[in-house]
């Protein structure tokens, strides 16, 4: 009937499915067999060497050496002598180059006014310029406003401003930085290492230093009013070297007989007394006339100058007209009862020159010979004084009215600059034989006074002059006023030499 | 050896004398009348100006050579003597 039945599978290809096996192809290669050598290498000689740098002390110990190490020494000298000798007498007598002058750059010839720089808020009030100042850089003038002229105490708010001459935007107008003080400023000096820190003394006798890079209160250092602070006018500020190397002080001298010497605490804003001299009538050593005066009378102080050759000394000018050289390291206790100062102070007098007929309101050490100064008061006459005596080597006329400022130029031994009350600038050349002055600079302010000024110390053909009208002027010189000749400087010597018996 | 002295102090006593620097062959002061490092920086700049003009004058003219030369400057004279003669 039913029965099982297996059939054979029945299949049907894909007509669209293919099989997923890639197709395969098998190849081979192989390189040819690689030949090889061997050889090996010995080396027979073997040396070393090395080098090593030695002192150089040979060359320190070369000219202390004896002369028998030197054999032909003698000989060549025997050959040489003769031609030698025979040119330095001609060249000593020879006329070839009197006169001959080189030039590699270009000569400006006349004096030109470059800035007429001027802070209007201070003009509109009637502030005069009391103290200018370059910093050490030569780019940055700073200028400080105050009155001169004004007797009575006065609390009026008065300006430092600083202009920077090397910017491409310069405003004469507009200052770059103003810092406001509370009472007016009367003298101001650039630090002389850093270009940002400048001090100022002031008419209530503190003494500040500001420092410009400074974003928010300027103020680096103030004295305060404490029991050492001045309690007159401050008139003259000057950084002096410290007792470390790179560190400075600042010397504040003013019109109460006090010459102080301030450290900068940076840390506490304050300026510390470091050490302080007071100057009295009594202590004085008299060139001559008798004290008339009994009691101790200070002796007000109008201006200070530093020797640039010797760090101890530095010369007084006084209200009284005394001219006194002074040095540092006096120890001799001062005459004035103490008056709670915190150091004691030292009467640092040791010479007095020959007095002049009113104050004395500048005195500049000139930075080619270390004896000489000049001095500059009311009467009108810049005297030139050596420190060896009492009595000036020689007296010029500057004009009839006060002088106010005197500056030696940093470049031409014989040249000195003066500021008048007539608000002109006379530079007197001593290498000319007249004592008319080699150039008159007028400051266009209309017949007020001037009453500062001072050399740029990197830009030395620059010179700022501060006015009473309230505006700094800044003049290029001419070559004639700032190139060195031949022998000025032999000059200079023969001058300070000129010793009147 | 107080020939070699003398010889030098008289030059170094004519009017106008500042220094006097005696230097060998090397360039190496040997005897000076300024201060050692003065010597030595004079003595090295003037060297190798001397050197070249030395070449100077031997390369317009063999036969020829410096015997002595002299620098003019605004506030110095420099006078540089050589051996050659």
């Amino acid at each position: 009937m039913f029965t099982d039945e297996t059939l054979d599978i029945i299949g049907a290809e894909s007509t669209w499915r293919k099989s997923h096996q890639q197709t395969q192809e098998s190849r081979s290669c192989q390189t040819l067999p690689v030949d090889t050598a061997e050889v090996e290498t010995q080396a027979r000689d073997v040396s070393d060497n090395s080098t090593q740098t030695q002192d150089q002390i040979s060359q320190a110990l070369s000219i202390d050496r004896d002369i028998s190490d030197f054999p032909g020494l003698l000989d060549f000298l025997h050959k040489v002598e003769d031609i030698v000798i025979k040119e330095l007498v001609k060249n000593s007598k020879s006329h070839a180059f009197d006169g001959f002058r080189v030039n590699w750059e270009d000569q400006t010839e006349s004096v030109s006014c470059m800035y007429r720089l001027q802070h209007v808020e201070a003009q509109e009030r009637g502030l005069q310029v009391t103290g200018v100042s370059w910093n050490c850089t030569g780019s940055v003038i700073g200028c400080g406003f105050g009155r001169v002229d004004d007797g009575d105490w006065s609390n009026e708010k008065a300006y430092v401003c600083t202009w920077n001459l090397d910017r491409q935007n310069l405003n004469p107008k507009r200052p770059d930085m103003i810092i406001d003080v509370p009472t007016p400023v009367m003298c101001l000096c650039f630090h002389p290492v850093r270009p940002s820190v400048v001090a100022g003394g002031l008419y209530s006798g503190e003494v500040v230093v500001w420092d410009t890079s400074r974003s928010q209160d300027l103020i680096l250092a103030q004295t305060g009013m404490s029991a050492d602070t001045h309690r007159e006018p401050v008139f003259q500020v000057s950084w002096v070297p410290g007792a470390r190397r790179g560190e400075f002080m600042v010397l504040s001298a003013g019109s109460g007989g006090r010459v102080l010497l301030w450290t900068v605490d940076g840390a506490e804003a304050k300026l510390i007394l470091s050490s302080g001299y007071a100057l009295v009538q009594q202590q004085v050593p008299q060139c001559g006339a008798a004290s008339r005066t009994r009691g101790s009378t200070t002796i007000g102080v109008t201006s200070v100058a530093l020797s640039p050759w010797d760090l101890d000394t530095f010369l007084v000018g006084s209200e009284g007209g005394l001219v006194l050289k002074c040095s540092f390291s006096s120890e001799t206790v001062s005459a004035v009862p103490p008056d709670g100062e915190s150091v004691t102070l030292r009467a640092p007098v040791q010479f007095s020159f020959s007095p002049l007929g009113g104050p004395v309101h500048s005195v500049h050490f000139s930075p080619f010979h270390r004896n000489l100064f000049v001095s500059v008061g009311t009467d009108g006459l810049a005297h030139l004084h050596t420190v060896l005596q009492p009595r000036p080597l020689l007296s010029l006329r500057v004009s009839d009215s006060y002088v106010f400022g005197v500056r030696w130029s940093p470049t031409r031994p014989l040249v000195f600059a003066a500021a008048t009350g007539q608000g002109l600038v006379q530079m007197f050349d001593l290498g000319r034989r007249s004592l008319r002055p080699a150039a008159t600079v007028d400051q266009n302010t209309s017949g007020q006074p001037t009453y500062c000024l001072e050399f740029n110390p990197k830009h030395t053909n620059l010179m700022a002059v501060g006015n009473a009208d309230g505006s700094v002027n800044i003049w290029q010189l001419s070559a004639e006023l700032t190139e060195q000749g031949a022998k000025e400087t032999a000059v200079l010597e023969q001058l300070a030499n000129e010793v009147v018996d | 050896m107080a020939e070699v002295e003398d010889t030098l102090k008289r030059i170094q006593s004519i009017n106008g004398v500042i220094g006097t620097i005696v230097v060998n062959a090397e360039g190496i002061p040997i005897r000076s009348t300024l201060d050692n490092s003065t010597s030595v920086q004079y003595a090295g700049l003037l060297h190798q100006l001397t050197m070249k003009a030395r070449g100077t004058v031997r390369d317009i003219d063999p036969q020829n050579d410096l015997s002595f030369l002299r620098i003019r400057s605004k506030k110095h004279e420099i006078m540089v003597s050589t051996g050659g003669l």
